[in-house]
């Protein structure tokens, strides 16, 4: 095949594609107007599953009763199915009209061009962002606006800890580790602390591996480059490996999914673990006698400066390929006004991205608000959001890690090995 | 290829039989629908992923150029794509070989003219299970009864088999075994109920003959059922042999090819491709190499196929 | 000598009915675990040490399967689906074979080529093509969408096996009706298929296990909870943060109920048919 004909080919080929599948979007995706001037908007995201039953709807509800000419139709999944389908939907070009987002995904789905450039959204509506938390930027423009955010606390169970002779929550490193050896100590299945570290979904070097190093002020980028090989990541890995060295740790954390931490706590098997406040609820619905509460997560020995402590953002966007862009930024505008993002994250467990809102403590847990206080007092960090395909960089971090804990490497070269795979994805 | 189809066409050539002399297009209009079906629907994206594999960007996107075999050296020299093959051939070479010895044995005793027919419907029954279950459902009961506070351990424990926990699937050197050891139980039905089947098709005159002649049950097992077997035998174990290498849910579900990539296998290798990296192009390229070996094993099959009707 | 004889098969019977029942108590453990689990309560599933008997038996996660509208409907999308590509991949099969067993034509080679060479196709090789032509054929999240696929998945299967089926049976049955006037058509249908029956219900009942349990393309091709099937559904209950353990053991085993009863129905044909055709396909 010459030159001319292979091109011939393949240009053949992808507009045959392309028109077909412009031609029939169109009646696939949802987002079609009805006759009666009616818009319908789909809303996907994993946030309903995690609410409290129908709280979601209940909000939708009350926007379609002020905004008669729109629909919302929620489009729900746990988490991980939203994200595989959220990216196959970007490439064939079937984004829901509102996108839930999670901060990692936003730079890969922005490069595929499936998200809308919402500093022009908010230009066109008079949008006021000055109210607005964060805004998530590529190029300088906005692409996410975080509608609520959780914390990833220390989750301490004080039982446990106070049959280990335990008396204080512990605040530094050093206090962390003689209470895991402590808590272990009481033997059977009981361990000091948890890190799930299953590469299927490597969440675990962001929250449980990293927010050690963030806590005390550690970043692993430098200039927006990559910088893991510093000493504040490097004393991070190497305390998690010496936790984990020691025994301290459940087993089995090499294939330990997120799921298997939150259970191993709410059953007592363990004393400590760092995890989204979102949690709460689940935990208390699922073992009404544990006794635990939240702390901020230990900082190195004698640091004393403003502490980091690791967050996750329920993102919203809005899709490049929807109709009805300027309905769903309606509800997007909707979702961030002062009310209902006090509402969102009350019911959340979470903190509104909305400066003006505040949370609602009449009724809540009491841990929220100690949660609340915490947060307070230091500053959200999470170097992953916006990096590009960040669940790969984790991943990479996470098999390097992997081999160190195992002993074929040293944390350093782990380290070292994880720099150069990331040089090369940014 | 052009092999598997001289292959395939003297196949059908001695299928057909005695001549047919009747030359009209109704046999066209029967096969219509399952051609039209795997044409839109299988040989289609099947292409779109062939034409992916050599171009620099999906070919349903704008701006990407043929590539050559850029992509699949690429894959070729990934530090991962060799011990992911190597963990897919000793991950099926071990299910089929034990799903083979398992289904035989479940199938002779359940061939049993010593058992009633109630007992062995009972015990059929009780054997198929496994294979009711979605894979979704096997990874999550095991990960449940494989824990290291679960019941396994503990029974173990208990008997004093072992003195610590262990921890299956997250220990790099019983990883692979126990990702084995769930898609053996997972797949071995299919092979004992095709048994199953065979063996009662398998004439009672040759035993009694062979009886008469003084031979021993073994001898009789050796020297009459297997060779009588020995078709439906090479049909399942290469059918399990490509299903067991495209087995995915199973291993992603339960360690994600982790720990330390021990269970890495060229289906969770792809995924991660397609899913982590977003290099849509370099996991269809991944992909055509999955497909390639399966059409070995495929030529075998037609192979195996054009022997048996022989 | 009748003694010994009577002796030595008491012998036999016990052993292969003591190797069946080790064999059945390890193959069938943790499916009873599953069903021990489904009785216990959320936090009781991971006590350790394990409980065999539980302290609060409980039909609370029966009870939540079977209340909730959204769960009954992932079962009623399965039955939809699966019963729908039983009766299309039937259809499609039953045609094409009785091509293929009776008649020469142009192209026959190339097509069985086709047809047998698809078994090895690795379905997450297509995952990703195949979601943008579901898209633009417009199927996307439809029941269609579904039933096409899994039939795409299950007819090379079929039409193999029942190609197999149709070649043991002799050519002068159908010549005979053919003989009397009738057309080729009413000789597949008023005998080939009768006969065939045990054959056909064995491919009908292996596509039903495959459509029903189908869990990657369900997931892909899919968007919302009322299209959903039911690995999906049960996928859902182990959502990021809710981990409802003894719910997802019932819906689980509430999910093979179906399909146990299919197979206890049809197991004397599903056996004898089984084999006819991968012997001789």
């Amino acid at each position: 095949m010459g030159n001319g004909a292979r091109r011939r080919w393949r240009v053949t080929a992808a507009v045959v594609a392309l028109t077909a599948t412009v031609a029939l979007t169109g009646c696939g995706s949802g987002s079609s107007g009805g006759g009666d001037g009616k818009v319908t908007l789909k809303f996907s995201q994993w946030w309903d599953p995690e609410l409290p039953k129908g709280a979601l709807q209940g909000l939708v509800d009350d926007f379609e009763k002020t905004h008669s000419n729109i629909d919302v139709q929620l489009v729900s999944g746990p988490y991980a199915s939203v994200q595989d389908q959220t990216f196959t939907n970007a490439a064939a070009g079937t984004l829901s009209d509102v996108v839930g987002l999670d901060g990692a995904w936003v730079s890969d789905l922005k490069k595929q061009g499936a998200l809308a450039n919402l500093t022009d959204l908010m230009k066109e509506s008079g949008y006021d962002d000055s109210q607005l938390a964060a805004q998530v930027k590529e190029d300088g423009s906005t692409y996410m606006i975080p509608a609520v955010n959780f914390v990833y606390p220390l989750f301490v169970n004080t039982d446990l800890l106070a049959k280990a002779g335990v008396s204080a929550v512990p605040t530094t490193r050093s206090q962390f580790s003689a209470a895991a050896s402590k808590v272990t100590a009481l033997g059977g299945q009981t361990k000091g602390w948890v890190i799930p570290l299953s590469t299927q979904n490597p969440n675990g070097i962001q929250n449980d591996l990293m927010s050690w190093a963030w806590a005390s002020g550690g970043s692993m980028l430098k200039d927006g480059q990559p910088d893991v090989t510093n000493a504040q990541v490097t004393s991070a890995a190497n305390f998690v490996k010496s936790l984990y060295d020691a025994g301290d740790v459940t087993p089995g954390a090499l294939t330990l999914q997120e799921t298997d931490k939150v259970t191993e706590f709410t059953n007592g098997r363990v004393g400590m673990m760092i995890d989204s406040l979102s949690h709460i609820d689940t935990i208390k619905q699922a073992a009404p006698n544990l006794k635990f509460t939240v702390a901020a997560i230990p900082t190195t020995d004698g640091f004393s400066g403003k502490p980091g402590i690791p967050y996750a953002a329920w993102g919203l966007g809005v899709s490049n390929s929807s109709d009805h862009k300027k309905e769903a930024f309606e509800f997007v505008q909707y979702l961030m006004s002062k009310d209902v993002n006090s509402k969102l994250s009350t019911l959340a467990n979470a903190f509104p991205g909305n400066k003006e809102s505040a949370p609602d403590f009449t009724g809540a847990d009491p841990l929220y608000q100690q949660a609340f206080e915490i947060y307070g007092k230091s500053t959200p960090v999470n170097e992953f959001v916006g990096l590009p395909t960040s669940e790969e960089l984790m991943r990479d971090f996470d098999t390097n890690f992997q081999k160190a804990l195992a002993g074929d490497q040293s944390v350093e070269q782990a380290l070292a090995a994880t720099q150069a795979e990331w040089k090369e994805k940014f | 290829m052009a092999n598997a189809h001289a292959t395939a066409v003297r196949v059908a050539h001695r299928a057909s039989g005695e001549r047919r002399p009747r030359r009209s297009l109704l046999p066209y209009a029967l096969i219509t629908p399952t051609a039209v079906l795997l044409l839109v629907l299988m040989i289609l994206p099947l292409v779109i992923v062939v034409a992916n594999s050599l171009s620099s960007q999906v070919v349903t996107r704008p701006g990407g150029e043929f590539a050559g075999l850029t992509n699949f050296s690429q894959v070729l020299t990934d530090p991962t794509f060799w011990p992911a093959t190597l963990n897919t051939v000793v991950f099926a070479g071990a299910s089929v070989a034990v799903h083979l010895v398992m289904g035989l044995c479940f199938a002779l005793l359940l061939n049993s003219p010593l058992i009633g027919r109630t007992t062995a419907g009972i015990f059929r029954t009780v054997l198929i299970l496994p294979w009711l279950f979605t894979a979704a459902v096997i990874a999550v009961l095991w990960r449940l009864i494989l824990a290291p506070t679960g019941v396994v351990n503990y029974g173990l424990e208990s008997i004093g088999l072992i003195h610590d926990t262990v921890q299956w699937f997250g220990d790099p050197s019983t990883a692979l075994f126990a990702v084995t050891v769930m898609n053996i139980w997972a797949g071995y039905p299919f092979f004992m109920l095709s048994l199953l089947a065979g063996l009662q098709g398998v004439p009672a005159e040759l035993h009694e003959a062979a009886t008469v002649d003084g031979a021993g049950p073994w001898q009789r097992f050796w020297s009459v059922t297997l060779p009588q077997l020995r078709p439906i035998i090479v049909s399942m174990a290469i059918l399990d042999l490509l299903w067991t290498t495209q087995q995915f849910a199973l291993i992603w579900l339960t360690t994600g090819g982790g720990p330390l990539g021990v269970t890495e296998m060229l289906s969770t290798f792809t995924y991660k491709l397609a899913f982590g990296d977003y290099d849509l192009v370099e996991a269809s390229a991944s992909a055509v190499l999955v497909l390639l070996f399966s059409l070995v094993v495929a030529v075998f099959y037609v192979r195996h196929q054009r022997r048996a009707d022989a | 000598m009748t003694t010994t004889t009577a002796q030595r098969t008491r012998v036999q019977r016990a052993g292969v009915l003591a190797a069946l029942t080790v064999a059945a108590a390890v193959a069938g453990f943790p499916v009873a675990w599953m069903l021990i689990s489904s009785f216990k309560t959320n936090t009781e599933v991971f006590a350790y040490p394990p409980r065999i008997i539980t302290k609060g038996f409980s039909l609370d996660a029966y009870t939540a399967v079977l209340s909730d509208p959204t769960k009954l409907r992932f079962f009623l999308n399965s039955y939809l689906v699966a019963l729908s590509v039983t009766l299309v991949t039937l259809v499609v099969a039953v045609l094409a074979a009785y091509a293929f067993s009776r008649y020469e034509f142009r192209g026959k080679g190339l097509v069985t080529t086709v047809i047998i060479g698809v078994q090895a196709v690795p379905p997450i090789t297509l995952i990703i093509p195949y979601f943008s032509l579901i898209v633009a054929l417009g199927l996307y999240n439809s029941y269609l969408g579904l039933i096409l696929t899994y039939t795409v998945f299950t007819v090379p299967y079929a039409v193999i096996m029942m190609t197999s089926y149709f070649d043991t049976l002799p050519r002068e049955l159908d010549e005979a009706v053919k003989v009397d006037g009738a057309g080729p058509l009413t000789a597949l249908f008023r005998i080939l298929v009768p006969i065939a029956l045990p054959g056909i219900v064995s491919v009908g009942v292996y596509t039903f296990m495959i459509a029903w349990n189908e869990y990657l393309f369900a997931l892909t091709l899919t968007q919302t909870t009322d299209r959903r099937t039911l690995p999906i559904g049960i996928q859902l209950l182990l959502g990021q943060t809710t981990q409802n353990w003894s719910e997802l053991m019932a819906m689980s085993l509430l999910g093979i109920l179906p399909v146990l009863v299919l197979f206890l129905l049809f197991q004397r044909w599903f056996i004898g048919g089984l084999t006819s055709g991968a012997v001789k396909s």
